[in-house]
């Protein structure tokens, strides 16, 4: 079965600070099951400008019991890929799941782009389609909880973000105050 | 800071990271692209793939990459909604 969901949002935070809050975003109080999180590749298109990232993430899963006897397990494996565009003010995130792929496979991508009513805001298009080959009547099961989960996720992801966005604000404010702070430094301390 | 999903390439992680932030934020933000933190990636990521190695994930990795997860015409909408944070 496959299931598609889509969705927009918007953050009240200007493009570029929503595009580095998406580097900075773990940890966060929202995502204590994200337990590491590496860069695989990284380089900059010389002819386009735009910056290319792959990047592991590894997430401790809450599974439901039912799904203990199918995922022995419980670690997930997550690729991201990125492009940002800085000139058309443009982020494109994918990610993934590697392993129990089987089971259910979740594909994500987010678009980033300057918000079409506020040039101060962001707009955040999320995509997604998750794909079980599970049968033996499982499959009924496991698209209802996977939409769930994967929408209980969505909503936590945004969170998070809210998180960071709300800190790199305050650092701000404190550097235009002429309060001593380590500029980037600062929250780059909570950083992926 | 989050961990390296290698516990021993956290340290060089952490350092690469507070690069590619200051670079990413100063300069590529504002039209520099020119790269500052190769050096600190090299050594990072050398230390990152024996660790890929050691898991058995540089093949799984390798593969899922192969892929284009989203071909062009493959969102159609179960639930659509519009909401600000």
């Amino acid at each position: 079965m496959v299931k598609f969901y889509q969705h927009t949002s918007s953050f009240e935070h200007a493009w570029d600070n929503v595009t580095y809050a998406f580097w900075l975003r773990y940890p966060n109080p929202f995502a204590s099951h994200v337990v590491g999180c590496d860069v695989i590749d990284r380089q900059v298109d010389p002819e386009t400008g735009v910056l290319r990232t792959t990047r592991l993430i590894l997430k401790q899963g809450v599974l439901p019991r039912w799904g203990r006897g199918l995922i022995k397990n419980p670690d997930a494996y997550i690729v991201e890929e990125s492009e940002v565009d800085p000139k058309t003010m443009t982020m494109v995130t994918r990610t993934k799941n590697l392993n129990h792929v089987r089971v259910m496979q979740v594909e994500e991508t987010q678009t980033f782009t300057v918000h079409p009513e506020n040039p101060k805001w962001t707009q955040v298009k999320t995509e997604a389609r998750i794909i079980s080959e599970l049968r033996w009547g499982l499959t009924g099961r496991v698209e209802a909880f996977g939409i769930n989960k994967f929408m209980d996720n969505s909503a936590k992801a945004r969170k998070g973000m809210a998180h960071i966005l709300e800190r790199l604000r305050q650092n701000a404010a404190l550097a235009a105050s002429g309060a001593p702070v380590a500029g980037a430094g600062a929250v780059g301390a909570v950083d992926c | 800071m989050s961990s390296s999903i290698g516990e021993k390439c956290t340290n060089i992680k952490q350092e690469y990271d507070a690069c590619f932030n200051s670079w990413y934020s100063e300069k590529f933000l504002k039209g520099d692209a020119t790269p500052q933190c190769d050096d600190l990636f090299f050594k990072y990521k050398e230390c990152l793939m024996k660790t890929l190695e050691e898991k058995k994930l540089d093949t799984l990795l390798a593969d899922a990459r192969k892929d284009n997860p989203f071909p062009k015409n493959s969102s159609s909408s179960s639930s659509d909604s519009t909401k600000k944070e």
